[in-house]
């Protein structure tokens, strides 16, 4: 909405001193926020009136004349100019050196300068309505139509801006910060907030004392759960007069069009006392009855475009004898236009219920100025101001014009809500006490009446506030706050206690594994969005059927919702390998899956829901990074302070080579998988000449330590002899047979290498590990030592058919 | 003899003088006190003289091999001084060795700054899973029953439930302010606790926004407490977040789960508050929705709001991250590429 403050001053005389930066700043932090403070005036700072003196050709260009104007100063401006109607007296709009202006009405403003123009030199330019923000009165097709101001009772050098009533600030405030604000939908609405908070009165709206004993408009409600209140007035003696300028003005820069005096009259009422209204050209209105009811199924309503559109049994429509006219509190259609012949008009001044409204414009997705308002929930006693205001501006205007006829149907009437405040309730609540006076007038201005009983406020709430805006003592306390503005209140310290010091395991143990990761295995982390393209959910082969779907997914591809991370992982991996051929990912978020879950009520069934961690290495060697990864689950037990983690080959997942792969196991249960990515998927995913190892586990199911749990061992007294040994096996046999042989035989036994090559036999492996023994007591003797080694080789030929490999 | 000896003195001496290195030294040391040396050598010849001389000789002999081992010393402990460990000049202009990679997304790192901030305030982590309910999502916090958040054209809504209602109807919460009902019912008042997380809405994206997205909320209920307490919390947040003080504004603000509610705006760091296309040439961004819990979400909490009370502040990480690093493409949070990812150390 767009708010102009010369309009504000009409209803509340402002304090002097204050800037309209400052009023938009104190209405920001009290009643809602300012986007924009535009200063309109600024806009057509040397803007004038210029007369045209004298035409000449221009020796260099046929469609451009070079004019002498006289702009109210000594001597006049030479001004090369193409304007098609251009003439000898005629008084235009001059933007003098230094102006601003939009060329061509688009675009960011220009500053003028001194041209030379084709050869001949320029000391301004007379200017086309859209070049100076002035299409809203001069709408035209051409371009090169320039502003004629004869009808304007003006002179050289008079300022454009006092001209169309320009002098002005708007305040620029976001329709979706007025939600919740029903009364702020107008001008009065502003003004009042800004009374309260500057403590100065409110002036009243006009009134218009009407004839009540006018013949009755024949108006009927059919639904009248719909139809709160309708005010039906006919009107005699209007024309298709233009309204006076500061009307115009006004509707200008607040984003109404200027049209006629009639439709002008009732969008500057919308404007000022946010009530909106309807005029039909009265002849229009077959019967002369009005039937508000709702519509057929299928009926349709022809539009003034022509096009009709098709409606239902639970749209509201304004009809007259015959047809539907207009959806209500919506739009007009065709059959109730303003028309150059009208000489009289029925204003409709009406309340319809908010949802109706909200419904139907759901349906049509249509949103206009009128139901953007009844949206919102008006009261019903707003149509007072509506007629009121209306009454009075069309009498200023017509002077000879008449009302004929009058009805107000009024079925629902808004109650004001009534509540009571302790004032004990506001002490608490506010951190302090304000005065019995100040809370009085804070009120008072906003419009409540309150009288205080035996420490109770009671509260009545105005209409304008009581459609579901203000309806407990919370919401008064709230009025009281932001009046005061919330900054003004000194803040209260928390306290906070011993006994409230918080330990969460669980919480730890997520940030221990994702620093883990990060800092000790040099992952980087991701996050992923929970719908996954289809086309990745099928590359990893994950289960489709225990999936939930969106309703209305972002795009077609991406309604499945991720049962596994892996289809993310995968394709952020495919991503990652336009610009780097090594790296590591993870991605530590929820996974959903279908089931019966409950974890705040019994009648609420959610999905299975559990947290997953997926990581991903890409390299070349894939033996290598399947290791790597391998160390990165092994070692993350220990190193994250949780319960050992196993891993076991038990159930092949699906996205994973044939070979390389085991299982995540806890207690016996599988609670996740690592693998090679499998060649099939790759291929899928076009993930070439490198290779993926990934992981990814169930982490709710880890159970952290509750403290640190590493164990203190006595430094031994004596030095461990440490042997390397290389022995050649066969292929078959594995690291956990060579290592299971000889455990009993060693204090430590570690695997440094493995390998296959040209001097290895064929069929055969060589093996590098790395013994450490220890004598309790007493020192070994290098006999005692090669006795040790030698058993150790024994073993290891008689278990595992091992030799020690001699180069 | 004398005079040989004193030669054989000077010239030594001298030998020592110019030696480079340790194994030069150890040459000289050799030629000068070895049993090769001239040292010895004359030593050796000295049965021919007499015994005064023997005497005299010997005597000057000792004190030359004695200044010479003293000297020795000296220059064994200056050439230590002045030798590199390296055989060969170093370039000190190349890179050093790369540490390994890795890092959190910088979402998480603002998370456990914010976590460690509140958890010395004694706050408890919660966290609530993604797919909630009607119920939890909108009855629970007061969302009129026609609220356009309900709409599909806001919220996502699982296929199959759209035409539930209440605990039945299932979406992706749109915001996080659905858990504080949860922990409340779960855990009673007094109550403090954080609760981070994702949260999805069905938007049109762009730089500015984004379909899902990070939501950090804290909530303190209690008895007697008054809402301006909640700015001094704001306050001590921002000041652990950032480093130093943050100018804030409370202002008006309106949500359906809070009666008060307020916006808190803090100054646009980018231009120091004086305005800039970042804050839309005012001067402040807005970073934390909050306000005084309304006392029907109280009550869907089973607590009596005449007893209890609190506020609520929602913090949005995408956003404050992106003041704190000048981030100016919200999408890129989410779209996994490392080529962002590896700015954040």
């Amino acid at each position: 909405m767009r708010v102009s403050l010369n309009l504000i001053r009409k209803y509340v005389d402002l304090p002097k001193d204050l800037t309209d930066e400052q009023i938009a700043y104190d209405m920001t932090l009290r009643t809602v926020e300012v986007d924009e403070v535009e200063n309109v005036g600024s806009k057509f700072h040397d803007i004038v009136v210029g007369k045209i003196l004298e035409i000449k050709e221009h020796p260099n260009a046929d469609k451009l004349r070079i004019c002498m104007v006289d702009v109210g100063e000594t001597e006049p401006l030479q001004i090369v100019c193409g304007g098609s109607n251009l003439y000898v007296g005629e008084k235009v709009v001059v933007s003098k050196i230094g102006a601003e202006v939009v060329w061509h009405g688009q675009g960011e403003p220009v500053k003028i300068s001194k041209t030379k123009m084709r050869g001949e030199l320029s000391y301004g330019m007379i200017c086309a309505s859209s070049e100076v923000y002035l299409s809203d009165f001069f709408p035209t097709e051409n371009e090169s139509e320039i502003v004629d101001l004869k009808d304007f009772d003006c002179k050289p050098g008079d300022s454009v801006a006092d001209l169309f009533g320009m002098n002005d600030t708007v305040l620029v405030i976001d329709n979706k910060s007025l939600s919740n604000r029903p009364d702020l939908w107008g001008h009065y609405g502003i003004a009042r907030e800004l009374s309260a908070i500057y403590n100065v009165p409110l002036k009243n709206l006009p009134k218009y004392e009407l004839d009540k004993n006018l013949p009755k408009y024949n108006v009927e409600i059919q639904d009248t759960t719909k139809c709160n209140r309708y005010v039906a007035i006919e009107i005699d003696g209007i024309d298709l007069r233009k309204s006076p300028m500061w009307m115009q003005s006004l509707l200008s820069k607040v984003g109404q069009r200027p049209i006629n005096a009639i439709v002008d009259i009732t969008n500057y009422v919308m404007m000022a006392v946010g009530q909106p209204l309807h005029a039909f050209d009265k002849t229009h209105v077959s019967g002369e009855k009005i039937i508000v009811r709702n519509a057929k199924e299928n009926e349709e309503l022809l539009l003034l475009d022509n096009n009709s559109i098709k409606l239902t049994s639970d749209d509201l429509v304004i009809c007259d004898e015959s047809d539907a006219m207009g959806l209500a509190g919506i739009r007009g259609g065709k059959k109730d236009s303003i028309l150059p012949d009208t000489k009289g008009v029925l204003l409709e001044i009406a309340n319809f219920s908010a949802d109706t409204i909200r419904q139907t414009e759901k349906r049509f997705a249509e949103k206009t100025d009128a139901g953007i308002r009844y949206e919102k929930g008006l009261d019903t006693q707003k149509v007072e101001d509506g007629v009121n205001l209306a009454l009075t501006l069309i009498k200023e205007i017509f002077p000879d014009s008449k009302v004929v006829k009058y009805a107000d149907v009024y079925p629902n009437e808004t109650k004001k809500n009534e509540i009571k405040v302790s004032e004990k309730f506001l002490d608490t609540r506010l951190g302090k006490k304000i005065p019995q006076e100040k809370i009085e007038q804070i009120l008072t201005s906003l419009g409540y009446k309150i009288s205080l009983e035996n420490g109770v406020y009671n509260v009545i709430v105005p209409t304008w506030r009581s459609t579901g805006d203000v309806t407990i003592k919370d919401d008064v306390m709230g009025d009281i706050a932001r009046i005061l503005s919330f900054d003004s209140f000194e803040p209260n310290p928390i306290t906070i206690s011993f006994e409230h010091s918080v330990i969460q395991n669980d919480v730890l143990l997520e940030r221990r594994i994702k620093e883990y990761l990060a800092f000790r295995c040099g992952f980087y982390e991701i996050f992923t969005y929970p719908w996954v393209d289809e086309k990745y959910i099928d590359i990893s082969g994950v289960d489709k059927d225990k999936s939930l779907k969106l309703e209305m997914p972002p795009a077609p591809n991406l309604a499945y919702l991720r049962s596994s991370l892996i289809p993310a992982m995968i394709e952020a991996v495919s991503k990652n390998l336009r610009y780097y051929d090594e790296f590591r990912l993870f991605d530590l978020e929820e996974v959903y899956e279908k089931g019966d879950y409950r974890p705040s009520s019994e009648d609420e069934i959610l999905p299975i829901q559990n947290n997953y961690l997926a990581g991903s290495i890409v390299g070349k060697d894939a033996k290598e990074i399947f290791y790597e990864a391998k160390g990165v689950i092994e070692n993350m037990a220990r190193y994250c302070q949780m319960e050992e983690i196993k891993l076991e080959k038990i159930e092949k997942p699906d996205w994973a080579d044939i070979n390389a792969y085991l299982n995540i196991t806890k207690d016996g249960e599988i609670i996740g998988s690592l693998g090679l990515l499998s060649l099939k998927a790759m291929t899928e995913a076009k993930i070439k000449r490198t290779n993926v190892a990934m992981f990814e586990v169930n982490v709710d199911k880890f159970v952290p330590f509750a403290s640190r749990t590493n164990e203190y061992e006595r430094l031994p007294e004596l030095p461990l002899v440490e042997k390397d040994l290389s022995v050649i096996v066969d292929k078959e046999i594995t690291w956990a047979q060579i290592e299971e042989s000889i455990k009993s035989k060693a204090k430590e036994i570690e695997f440094v290498d493995e390998y296959e090559g040209n001097q290895i036999p064929d069929g055969k492996k060589s093996i590098t590990l790395k013994v450490k023994i220890l004598n309790e007591g007493t020192t070994m003797t290098s006999e005692q030592i090669n006795e040790r080694i030698n058993s150790i080789l024994k073993t290891l030929n008689k278990k595992c058919g091992a030799k020690l490999r001699e180069d | 003899m004398k005079e040989k000896l004193e030669e054989i003195k000077t010239k030594g001496l001298e030998k020592i003088e110019t030696a480079k290195t340790l194994a030069e030294l150890e040459e000289v040391r050799k030629e000068l006190t070895g049993k090769k040396s001239e040292l010895s050598a004359i030593l050796k010849s000295m049965k021919t003289l007499s015994p005064e001389e023997k005497k005299s000789i010997g005597m000057q002999s000792t004190e030359i091999k004695k200044t010479f081992e003293n000297k020795l010393q000296l220059k064994e402990e200056e050439i230590i001084e002045n030798t590199s460990v390296l055989k060969e000049p170093i370039d000190l202009t190349l890179p050093g060795k790369k540490v390994s990679g890795g890092a959190l997304h910088p979402i998480t790192q603002m998370k456990y700054d914010l976590n460690d901030a509140f958890l010395s305030l004694g706050f408890e982590v919660y966290s609530e899973d993604d797919i909630s309910s009607e119920k939890y999502a909108f009855d629970n916090l007061n969302f009129a029953k026609n609220h356009p958040a309900r709409q599909s054209m806001d919220t996502y809504w699982l296929e199959g439930t759209e035409d539930k209602e209440g605990a039945e109807k299932l979406c992706l919460r749109p915001h996080l302010t659905g858990a504080s009902v949860r922990y409340l019912l779960k855990h009673g008042a007094p109550a403090r606790f954080i609760y981070p997380g994702e949260v999805y809405r069905n938007e049109t994206t762009d730089a500015r926004h984004e379909r899902a997205f990070f939501q950090y909320e804290a909530l303190i209920v209690d008895k007697d407490i008054s809402f301006s307490s909640g700015i001094v919390m704001i306050q001590t947040i921002l000041e652990k977040v950032f480093g130093r003080k943050i100018k804030t504004r409370m202002r008006e603000g309106f949500f359906p789960f809070t009666e008060p509610g307020y916006e808190i705006d803090m100054e646009c760091l980018v231009c120091g508050g004086k305005g800039c296309k970042v804050c839309n040439h005012n001067g402040w961004i807005e970073v934390m929705p909050g306000g005084v819990i309304h006392p029907n979400v109280l009550r869907s909490a089973n607590l009596d709001p005449d007893v209890w009370t609190g506020f609520f502040i929602n913090i949005g990480l995408d956003r404050l991250v992106m003041m704190r690093y000048g981030v100016d493409d919200v999408r890129l949070f989410r779209n996994a590429d490392l080529r962002f990812l590896k700015q954040f150390k």
